[in-house]
């Protein structure tokens, strides 16, 4: 495979990723604002910066809701809103056609122009709900046509370690982004007996409300959800399960190398080996920490992986 | 004029002056369109609009698309204007124009082959040397080469129309990367999907081995030494007009589509650069023109080329797909000649007509091309899209007197040629929701091997979509039908 072709399907997989996950956070905050019991989550504007915060928007100062609503979903102006990643994923795949499969560039292709030609009007009043449910079920069909109608060899391997290393970032971010709302309303004196809504929502930021609800049978905490989207290996929406995945398939792109603490086999091991040995006592004291070096790591990995195998 | 009688078809209008290619004069159908006239008869506008503009979505969701960039950020994408009304060729009358158009393709890469070697048909003055000599086209990297098995034009596009006499005519040759392929094969599958019942009937034949008969093709051609070539598509990018069809070709010939930046030669060998390091490229299907395929011999600008290419070429390392310099007899002064190369090469007579072509070089057409202006298309030799062409008929007395000055010039550049009456089809006209009768032409494909060739049956219907135009390019607004060759 060409090492230009590798980079277009690494970061078709990544943008694909991202957008979702923006999609999902952005509505799952929205609407759990619509009835939350405490009445600092009911301020609509608590909603909205929390979403701005997941899209890396830490500036931008608005009078109305449309503005942050536009500037996440349909802004091609700012290059993280949704459209510009679904973009970016297109314009990827393009440069790749002839490596991906007809049924995925064609529903990837389809997802593109559905999405540009949303109508902007009604996503701003009535179509938000609608247009992430889209957005979730377009990414549903790549995901089974990544699976499904593409050889697994080198192509789809890089494609998977870019959805992998994505989800990763994305998981880290979306934790971050709610344990910062919730430290907000902890800062404004709300006991900690009352949070059980707020872990919820996290969960259901990462499309993991069900499976943790069926892992424990209890009513969510802090660490029965930070312990399940971080250490869970079972959890596809976790960090230690996307790291397993990156780790599989970074070894099988490296045909099985073995090799010394340099390598990025060792590395993305090493890193994956420490979740399956970890204990939530162990850093619940820090998990913003034990967060930010995660994501570090996984950066470096992913410079690495660019300078070997994608760089043309 | 005479107005037929059902359905969708109703207003048709018979044009008096052109060939019809569906209806008779007599306002019957042509036996082999009877059967399609039927089944279009059975559609209601509404069923019909309906069936265009799923077509039409299913092109949008393929990415059979061109871009018009703007100030907006979104670049507006079009598809290429589809009319589903097909075009119909009978068997006779295909074998005819198959054996015609391989005849010509096969005199010409003699005609190459000699040109770039001993200049016999040069020496013997059956082309006067100074017009190819003259022609920016003429590589003198390529004289005394010879590439594997011989062969020049590998792909060869030849464009055709049907005169009001009801013969075909050759139109130009296009040897160097003749495009289109990609819209006949897309073309069918669209129309297999809406009218699938009508195939039934009719015993049209495939066209889909196209991709796997080029790709056997560009094997023929493997360097020597080579056992299982690594063949690959070298397209401009993804920016390129054509990309789809570059990505296309590559898709289903299943290999890679390279840029000139994904290789590089080292010591006369070209490799691409892969995610385990380089790989040694053996043919290359290039769909970049000439002057932009190596700067370190022709055009020292160019990003889109592989320094060094033409060395690794020359040493027989690597094989190029059309190769370089078959420009020089794709010239439309060269045109004019093609009939004596065939008979010089082959010692057969022509089977398909040249339209008659006024060389504005030699004293005696110059002074007919200027005396009768209004009467003729002027045509420059070495532009391809239809652009720079001007039909007398059209012009203003100003406009005649600017061509005069253009022609005189540079009488080498420009050629005239009788205003030639394209024949006319049915086709659907959005605006006014009729069909009504438009130009057509027929791009043919054909594919030359090392002992092995190939014609795609049918081809590229272009149908100018503008009422009474001529100019049927894509560039000029033209668009396409599917071509089906009966059995």
């Amino acid at each position: 495979m060409l090492s230009r072709v590798a980079n277009n399907l690494y970061w078709m997989g990544r943008y694909i990723e991202r957008a979702e996950h923006l999609a999902r956070y952005s509505r799952e905050i929205y609407f759990s604002s619509l009835d939350a019991p405490i009445l600092k989550t009911y301020d609509r504007n608590f909603a909205l910066d929390s979403m701005l915060y997941m899209a890396g928007i830490f500036d931008m100062n608005y009078t109305k809701e449309e503005e942050v609503l536009f500037k996440i979903g349909l802004d091609l102006e700012n290059s993280n809103s949704i459209i510009s990643n679904i973009t970016f994923a297109r314009e990827n795949a393009r440069g790749a056609r002839n490596a991906i499969s007809t049924g995925l560039w064609e529903s990837l292709n389809k997802y593109y122009h559905v999405v540009t030609n949303y109508p902007v009007e009604k996503y701003l009043t009535t179509g938000f709900y609608e247009f992430s449910q889209m957005v979730l079920d377009h990414t549903s069909i790549l995901r089974v046509k990544i699976y499904d109608t593409l050889l697994h060899d080198e192509e789809w391997t890089v494609i998977l370690i870019g959805i992998y290393i994505e989800r990763v970032l994305q998981i880290i971010r979306i934790i971050n982004a709610k344990l910062h709302d919730i430290y907000k309303i902890e800062q404004a004196g709300h006991p900690v007996t009352e949070m059980s809504f707020e872990w919820t929502t996290l969960l259901r930021c990462a499309e993991a409300f069900d499976m943790n609800r069926k892992y424990y049978a209890n009513i969510p905490d802090c660490q029965q959800v930070i312990e399940f989207l971080m250490l869970n290996p079972s959890c596809p929406r976790s960090i230690s399960y996307s790291l397993n995945g990156i780790r599989k398939y970074v070894r099988k792109l490296s045909r099985n190398e073995q090799g010394g603490p340099d390598t990025i086999n060792f590395k993305i091991g090493k890193l994956h080996e420490q979740y399956n040995y970890l204990s939530f006592d162990e850093y619940k004291n820090d998990i913003y920490g034990l967060l930010n070096d995660t994501q570090r790591q996984i950066l470096t990995i992913g410079e690495e992986l660019e300078k070997k195998y994608l760089t043309y | 004029m005479k107005e037929q009688t059902n359905g969708i078809l109703n207003g048709y209008k018979l044009e008096e002056t052109h060939f019809e290619e569906v209806f008779t004069r007599q306002n019957g159908v042509k036996p082999h369109y009877q059967n399609t006239v039927d089944r279009f008869k059975q559609f209601s506008l509404a069923d019909f609009e309906r069936l265009n503009n799923e077509v039409k979505t299913a092109f949008f969701n393929q990415g059979i698309t061109f871009a018009v960039y703007s100030e907006s950020k979104k670049p507006d994408e079009r598809i290429f204007p589809f009319d589903l009304f097909p075009r119909i060729i009978p068997a006779e009358e295909w074998t005819k124009l198959e054996t015609g158009v391989v005849q010509r393709n096969r005199a010409i890469n003699l005609f190459l082959e000699d040109i770039y070697h001993s200049k016999k048909i040069l020496k013997d003055k059956v082309v006067p040397a100074d017009l190819i000599f003259s022609s920016k086209n003429y590589l003198k990297e390529m004289v005394d080469f010879s590439p594997e098995g011989g062969i020049y034009t590998h792909i060869s596009g030849t464009d055709l129309i049907k005169h009001s006499d009801g013969e075909y005519y050759i139109l130009e040759d296009n040897l160097r990367c003749p495009s289109g392929v990609s819209y006949v094969l897309s073309n069918r599958m669209a129309l297999k999907k809406s009218l699938y019942d009508l195939f039934d009937k009719l015993n049209t034949k495939t066209v889909y081995q196209y991709p796997e008969q080029l790709l056997e093709i560009l094997k023929t051609v493997k360097p020597k030494n080579t056992d299982n070539p690594t063949v690959v598509v070298v397209t401009p990018g993804m920016y390129n007009s054509a990309y789809f069809e570059h990505s296309f070709l590559a898709q289903k010939m299943g290999i890679p589509l390279v840029e000139g930046r994904d290789l590089f030669v080292e010591k006369d060998i070209v490799y691409m650069k892969t995610i385990y390091g380089p790989k040694k490229v053996d043919v290359i299907y290039r769909r970049v023109d000439d002057e932009f395929i190596d700067p370190l011999v022709f055009r020292k600008d160019s990003m889109l080329g592989i320094p060094g290419l033409i060395s690794a070429y020359r040493a027989g390392n690597v094989t190029l797909a059309n190769a370089p310099g078959t420009g020089v007899a794709d010239d439309k002064a060269v045109y004019h000649y093609v009939p004596a190369i065939i008979k010089y090469y082959l010692g057969e007579e022509p089977i398909l007509n040249n339209v008659q072509t006024y060389h504005c070089e030699k004293d005696s057409d110059f002074k007919y091309v200027l005396e009768n202006i209004d009467k003729l298309v002027v045509k420059p030799v070495d532009e391809s899209g239809g652009y720079g062409i001007s039909i007398g008929t059209k012009l203003t007395k100003e406009e005649i007197e600017e061509v005069k000055i253009r022609i005189k010039s540079d009488r080498r550049k420009y050629i005239a040629q009788p205003i030639m009456s394209l024949s006319v089809h049915p086709t659907f006209v959005e605006e006014t929701k009729e069909f009504e009768p438009r130009h057509i032409d027929l791009r043919t494909f054909s594919l030359m091997g090392k002992n092995k060739t190939y014609t795609l049956k049918g081809g590229l219907t272009r149908v100018a979509l503008k009422k009474g135009n001529l100019i049927v390019n894509s560039s000029q607004g033209g668009g396409s039908k599917d071509t089906w060759v009966l059995d």
